[in-house]
């Protein structure tokens, strides 16, 4: 194992894990505001690729325009989604909610078979396959094409937390939803504002991910990785999420070389299980104490 | 009333397999062992109030550790390859269940989760015992002198477990051992003030959950005859968590029905396999916004279903 194999490897994990990391911020976008998971963000995803590789094959229009209206399908699909059941249960346990987003994602995922089978499907990709020499070392443009995108829309997110009214909303909402309340901030429409934004970076690490994974009724499976990222960093970080998804992806390309290459699909759950069980507060975080 | 209503249960149970066909007598004996997985888990999931996405991975390992134990020793009485099945199971989930016990909520549920995963990937890394993916064929196991071949004989062996274990439950939860894991999941801080031992019953309901869904494991090795990895993935746990939200969490009685409804509706489906999750999915949806009780607390408090716990001490 050549140091510039090892490189080759790392970077790939890196593009992966950028997906990973997408994957957590969505999840941690909704959490932070209704501290709830939802076990349907994979499926979400899933459902927008599709929308947008339906436009691909049915108007032939390019791959900007399909990137484009899965957004704009995933966005859609947040907000009713959040607005025509969530929302009613808003007063319910996480236990509920949770529930009800495990049923969410059973039925999206069922009618995305109905809809589009449930075969696999190659997805055209922004960037090329075959690798490129970068002084040594051999790198595909889909991986670095992979990272820089979500390293993009990471930069744009942190801007809108950190600049925008919006963002501030948001953030007081995570940190107290009582007192975000009698400071005038809408509270619902932070949810609303959460799940959109939440399913709308959701469709663009789908639209990334489907050129490397195939696009299949199956793709949804990612938010579980995506949620041991974010564990993994910290959960209800957003930085943490970042970090937690390239460590993930770096981890689960560079175990293989190491140790049998049938661990690679435990990877996820084997670090999940000993993150939550040794750290559970994650590499960046706290384990918030419960008070009485 | 009470007591009509129990012997003419009896009398249906004892009777069916010479009033139903051959596969219903199948069925009922399916039926039979998700109400068990059903119990255990809501022993867990509905009297202590941590949630398991695992049991699947449970049932796996009852499933088999009984397979293998027929197999490799097949004088073994059956009662003693169940009742080992289900130690077995017991013992992983305390080794589970101790490290569980600083996660809770969704931490818990996504652990459990993960804990399914690996079991699946265990049984099919440890091919040598387990026969990997080409799957393990279960021999008819024997009773004495009595070899438990047909459909109704291995039903009469369902039925006497279920009904032992389901005497036990009610017995469970009508004790101190009950009322304490009740008092936990109503408030854990409250339950702890009044001098319960926190850790000792979240790791005995863990373990008590464990034992039964292992040995429902084990009679669904005898009674399936075949095991292959992908039977236990993660939807079957789905279907479990099903079982107990759709029939009622905190409520024995609720967990028999939410398995007879569950695995009748399965059955029913296996035809649409496309349609099966929506409809699965729609009706975790609707019962969970409609129905937050369960069959068990719509149909009025018949066993003694509560009402769902309050939101723990947060500022929401």
């Amino acid at each position: 194992m050549t140091w510039a194999a090892v490189v080759h490897v790392v970077v790939s994990g890196l593009a992966t894990g950028s997906i990973y990391a997408l994957m957590a911020i969505s999840l941690v976008i909704v959490y932070n505001a209704t501290r709830t998971l939802n076990f349907a963000q994979g499926e979400m995803l899933m459902v927008s690729t599709f929308v947008g590789w339906t436009v691909l094959r049915v108007l032939s229009a390019p791959l900007i325009v399909a990137l484009l209206v899965a957004v704009a399908a995933s966005a859609l699909l947040g907000w009713l989604l959040e607005r025509l059941i969530i929302r009613h249960a808003i007063s319910a346990t996480h236990f509920d909610v949770l529930i009800i987003t495990l049923g969410l994602s059973l039925v999206l995922r069922s009618a995305a078979g109905i809809a589009w089978t449930h075969d696999e499907f190659p997805f055209p990709s922004f960037f090329g396959n075959r690798p490129v020499a970068v002084g040594p070392v051999r790198v595909a443009p889909v991986s670095l094409g992979i990272i820089g995108a979500s390293l993009a829309l990471m930069l744009a997110l942190g801007a809108l937390f950190r600049w925008t009214r919006l963002g501030r909303a948001m953030r007081a909402v995570a940190q107290n939803q009582r007192a975000a309340r009698l400071m005038g901030i809408s509270v619902e429409r932070v949810y609303s504002a959460s799940w959109v934004i939440a399913s709308m970076v959701g469709a663009v690490a789908g639209v990334l991910i489907a050129p490397v994974i195939f696009l299949s009724s199956k793709m949804g499976l990612v938010a579980i990785n995506g949620f041991t990222a974010a564990v993994l960093g910290g959960f209800g970080s957003m930085p943490g999420a970042v970090i937690g998804g390239m460590l993930l992806g770096v981890l689960e390309n560079l175990a293989p070389l190491y140790l049998p290459a049938s661990i690679k699909h435990s990877v996820p759950f084997l670090v999940m299980i000993t993150i939550l069980l040794v750290r559970p507060g994650g590499v960046l975080g706290r384990v918030a104490r419960r008070k009485v | 009333m009470r007591q009509a209503a129990l012997a003419t249960g009896a009398a249906v149970v004892v009777g069916w397999p010479w009033a139903a066909p051959r596969y219903f007598v199948f069925l009922a004996s399916l039926i039979a062992i998700n109400a068990i997985v059903a119990i255990g888990l809501n022993l867990l999931s509905g009297y202590t109030n941590q949630l398991s996405f695992g049991h699947a991975g449970f049932l796996a390992i009852g499933a088999y550790a009984a397979a293998i134990l027929t197999i490799r020793a097949p004088a073994l009485p059956v009662p003693v390859s169940l009742l080992l099945a289900g130690l077995v199971t017991a013992a992983v989930g305390l080794a589970l269940g101790i490290p569980c016990l600083r996660l809770e909520g969704l931490y818990l549920a996504m652990a459990t989760l993960a804990f399914g995963f690996v079991v699946v990937e265990a049984i099919l890394s440890l091919d040598w015992l387990t026969r990997g993916n080409d799957g393990l064929r279960v021999p008819a196991a024997r009773l004495g002198p009595w070899t438990l071949a047909t459909d109704t004989a291995r039903y009469y062996l369902v039925m006497t477990v279920a009904a032992l274990l389901v005497v036990a439950a009610v017995n469970i939860s009508r004790t101190r051992t009950g009322r304490a894991l009740l008092a936990v999941r109503e408030s854990e801080i409250a339950a702890q003030a009044s001098g319960i031992h926190l850790a000792a019953y979240k790791t005995l309901a863990f373990v008590v959950s464990a034992f039964y869904t292992g040995v429902a494991g084990g009679l669904f090795a005898l009674v399936v005859g075949f095991l292959s990895p992908d039977s236990f993935d993660v939807f079957l746990s789905v279907d479990f968590v099903a079982m107990i939200i759709v029939g009622g969490l905190g409520s024995i009685l609720g967990s028999v029905v939410g398995a007879a409804v569950i695995t009748t509706l399965n059955d029913s489906l296996a035809g649409f396999q496309n349609y099966r999750p929506l409809i699965f999915g729609a009706i975790l949806i609707t019962s969970m916004v409609f129905m937050p009780g369960g069959i068990a607390s719509a149909l009025g408090k018949i066993s003694g279903a509560r009402s769902r716990p309050p939101r723990q001490g947060e500022d929401r």
